[in-house]
């Protein structure tokens, strides 16, 4: 899959469970400080790519990505 | 003790110090006696006097020497040395060696009394239904069989009939003060019993009661405490203007701060500060310490209750008779509140108000929210977070008791059978709910909570995870100090004589198979457990046996869930089980640092740098806070890690070695 593609997925993903408009967010944009996710939303960032990728993630490695382009070169080792 | 009557010469040496009595025939002395060091001291009824030399040295106060200084004694029988100081009427007690009691308006026994023995205090359920007796020998255990076994009235007869004879036993007309007890700046005290080296200092009123404290562990009552019908253990703190009616107060318990609490039952280590309790069984390590916080007719265990913490019992309907059970290792957010009835799962976190009924007890280990107006739960969140492990390192730490006779009986363990039993019917619910779920539904609904459907899936995985290293760990424990040199040897080692089958209870802290605490039950019914000793060396078996018990259920689950058989486990199912557990240890260690990490980031240091800039404020925040990679709990979690590593190594070597040479 096109790296492109994996982002407007992730973000697409961001939106649903953030409630952010996907205009409204950045490649560089830390999840935490700029998106605002608390640890409940994290994980439901976590879910939301596995199911949208059709993924299983490694669980502690997938908590430690912190950006928007991050968590598109993690799960690109997946894909 | 042979005492005799006052010689003519005493009586006249005693008049001549101030002491008066209507008839010095009823005045007996223990010789030696000298009337040296009695003043101003008015006799009345039976007073037997033991000898009164020497120096007094009670628990927490300064030594003294012997003797009665303007006080009034009625009907009462001192045995040793003691020093007794402006005491306006004690009447009725037995006064051991070594009491010192000074500056007490009122210290009386009225009638005969069982001193706080066999009161009953409404817990759980205001309405009434699940009473328990207090006295002196009740444990966290008892007092759980007798709140909520309702469905064995036989039962419940019986150790009512049991705990009521033990009562009966303790009536009398006369209260003893034990060794080494230190009375002083109390108002009123009425019909209680004070164990050996209590320390009661400044109480308001104190009646019918028993403080059974002890000289490994003094109890304290300190200033202000208001107690009526009540049991206090050894090492237990009161003080500080708590108000007490109709409770117990277990071993190692502080209470205070103006703390109010009726109809409750505090066992070991709670801690109770500024709030309320009305019916609530306050299990082990329950703690509240903030001012608005009231835990209402609901059972706990290691619980920490945030500030403005509330729940309602009651819908203006039948009355206040609904109940709620939040299981071991809860926590409540600030201003959460509960509708009760409703259920929390082992470990989890309550925030938010929910003003909806629920039963979450299927899932340990997870968050409680609101959302969108919904009470939804995030399953096994609380897995990996820095709390959890904290606190099951911290609880064993702070057992106070020192008593050497512990009553309560307390399982530590984070992952036993109990919560392993509840992840693996969580995982099936979970696995279950997301077959039947479709993809456009956002929740799903289970027991009157709501599940994001989404994290159906990762929270399987999650608890999976934890299961993973619960199965290593036990093999682990399994092999550690036990020496194996053939196959032979180590198959004998993981053998066990007992069935595993059995589903798991938490008996107020006590971890054990349903069928060990059913097995009591049934020696209660049928007459084998025939008094409260009986039944707590019943008890204390189950809880001794507890590695045993925990064994045969890891080996039938075992092969219930991955089909090894660990009897007959090949080297490379042994091996794997430890692979297993050092990749699901570290990748759970290392979500926890994670977690960890977020007590260090920027949003951390928000309120930090006082009139300064971004670099005032990483300063501020180093200086106070330190830095993550020199946190004690983190350092800690990370030599723990490498203690994986290591450990998985020499296991697995160590297998190999006895699978190559057999």
């Amino acid at each position: 899959m096109e790296k492109a593609e994996i982002q407007t997925r992730v973000i697409k993903v961001i939106s649903g469970v953030l409630g952010t408009e996907e205009s409204m967010i950045g490649e560089k944009d830390n999840f935490i400080f700029d998106l605002g996710a608390d640890s409940m939303q994290s994980l439901q960032l976590v879910a939301g790519f596995e199911e949208a990728f059709d993924i299983e993630m490694d669980e502690d490695k997938a908590l430690e990505v912190q950006t928007v382009d991050a968590a598109v070169d993690f799960i690109a080792q997946y894909l | 003790m042979t005492y005799r009557n006052l010689t003519d010469t005493e009586i006249t040496a005693l008049e001549g110090q101030g002491c008066f009595c209507s008839d010095w025939n009823e005045v007996r002395v223990r010789p030696p006696f000298s009337p040296g060091a009695i003043r101003n001291v008015r006799f009345e009824g039976q007073v037997a006097l033991g000898g009164l030399d020497g120096m007094v040295a009670p628990a927490g106060a300064a030594p003294r020497p012997a003797g009665l200084y303007s006080c009034y004694l009625k009907n009462c029988e001192i045995q040793g040395p003691v020093y007794i100081s402006q005491v306006g009427r004690l009447e009725g007690y037995l006064i051991e060696g070594g009491v010192a009691i000074e500056q007490v308006s009122s210290l009386v026994v009225e009638g005969q009394t069982a001193f706080g023995n066999g009161v009953e205090a409404e817990v759980l359920n205001e309405g009434g239904g699940r009473e328990v007796l207090l006295f002196d020998q009740l444990t966290a255990q008892i007092a759980y069989l007798m709140a909520n076994y309702r469905h064995e009235p036989e039962m419940t007869a019986k150790l009512k009939h049991l705990a009521r004879e033990y009562c009966d036993n303790q009536r009398s007309e006369r209260g003893v003060i034990r060794a080494g007890s230190y009375i002083r700046d109390v108002q009123s005290v009425r019909n209680v019993n004070f164990g050996p080296h209590t320390r009661a200092c400044g109480a308001r009123l104190l009646e019918e009661g028993t403080i059974a404290s002890c000289a490994e562990a003094p109890s304290v009552i300190g200033p202000g405490v208001i107690a009526r019908n009540f049991i206090v253990h050894s090492g237990a703190t009161v003080d500080s203007g708590a108000i007490l009616e109709k409770c117990f107060v277990g071993q190692g318990v502080r209470i205070g701060k103006q703390y109010s609490a009726e109809n409750t039952l505090f066992f070991a280590n709670c801690e109770a500060f500024h709030g309320e309790a009305v019916s609530l069984f306050a299990g082990p390590y329950t703690v509240t310490h903030h001012k608005s916080s009231l835990l209402i007719a609901g059972m706990f265990s290691f619980f920490n209750a945030g500030s403005g913490t509330n729940q309602s019992n009651h819908m203006y309907k039948l009355g206040p008779l609904h109940q709620g059970w939040l299981e071991r290792g809860c926590k409540t957010g600030s201003f959460s509140y509960l509708l009760w009835p409703s259920r929390a799962g082992a470990f989890s976190v309550v925030m938010d108000k929910h003003s909806s009924n629920f039963d979450t007890s299927d899932f340990p280990f997870s968050y409680l929210t609101i959302e969108e107006g919904k009470s939804v739960l995030t399953p096994a969140m609380n897995l990996f977070t820095v709390g959890v492990k904290r606190d099951s390192e911290k609880w064993p730490a702070r057992d106070r008791r020192e008593d050497p006779d512990k009553l309560d009986l307390i399982r530590f363990e984070l992952f036993s059978p109990y919560l392993a039993g509840k992840m693996l019917r969580a995982s099936e619910i979970l696995q279950t709910l997301y077959d039947e779920a479709s993809r456009e539904q956002k929740y799903v609904r289970y027991k009157g909570i709501n599940i994001l459907r989404l994290l159906l899936k990762t929270c399987r995985k999650y608890y999976q995870l934890a299961l993973k290293k619960y199965y290593g760990e036990q093999l682990i424990q399994r092999l550690e100090g036990r020496s194996f040199d053939n196959l032979q040897a180590l198959r004998e080692i993981l053998r066990s004589e007992q069935s595993g089958t059995d589903n798991w209870v938490d008996v107020a802290g006590l971890l054990a198979p349903a069928a060990a605490i059913q097995e009591a039950v049934e020696g209660l019914k049928g007459g084998r457990i025939g008094s409260v000793e009986q039944l707590r060396a019943s008890l204390r078996a189950i809880y001794d046996n507890y590695e045993a018990y925990a064994w045969a259920w890891y080996i039938h689950t075992l092969e219930q869930e991955t089909g090894i058989s660990i009897g007959q486990a090949t080297e490379e199912q042994l091996t794997g089980l430890i692979r297993e557990w050092q990749a699901s240890a570290l990748k759970l260690n290392n979500m926890i640092l994670k977690d960890a990490e977020k007590e260090f980031d920027l949003n951390s240091r928000i309120g930090f740098g006082v009139d300064g800039g971004e670099e005032v404020q990483a300063a501020d925040f180093v200086a106070v806070r330190g830095n993550f990679e020199e946190n004690a709990f983190v350092r800690k979690l990370r030599a723990e890690n490498e203690e994986i590593g290591k450990k998985a190594v020499f296991w697995a070597g160590e297998l190999e070695r006895i699978f190559r040479t057999t």
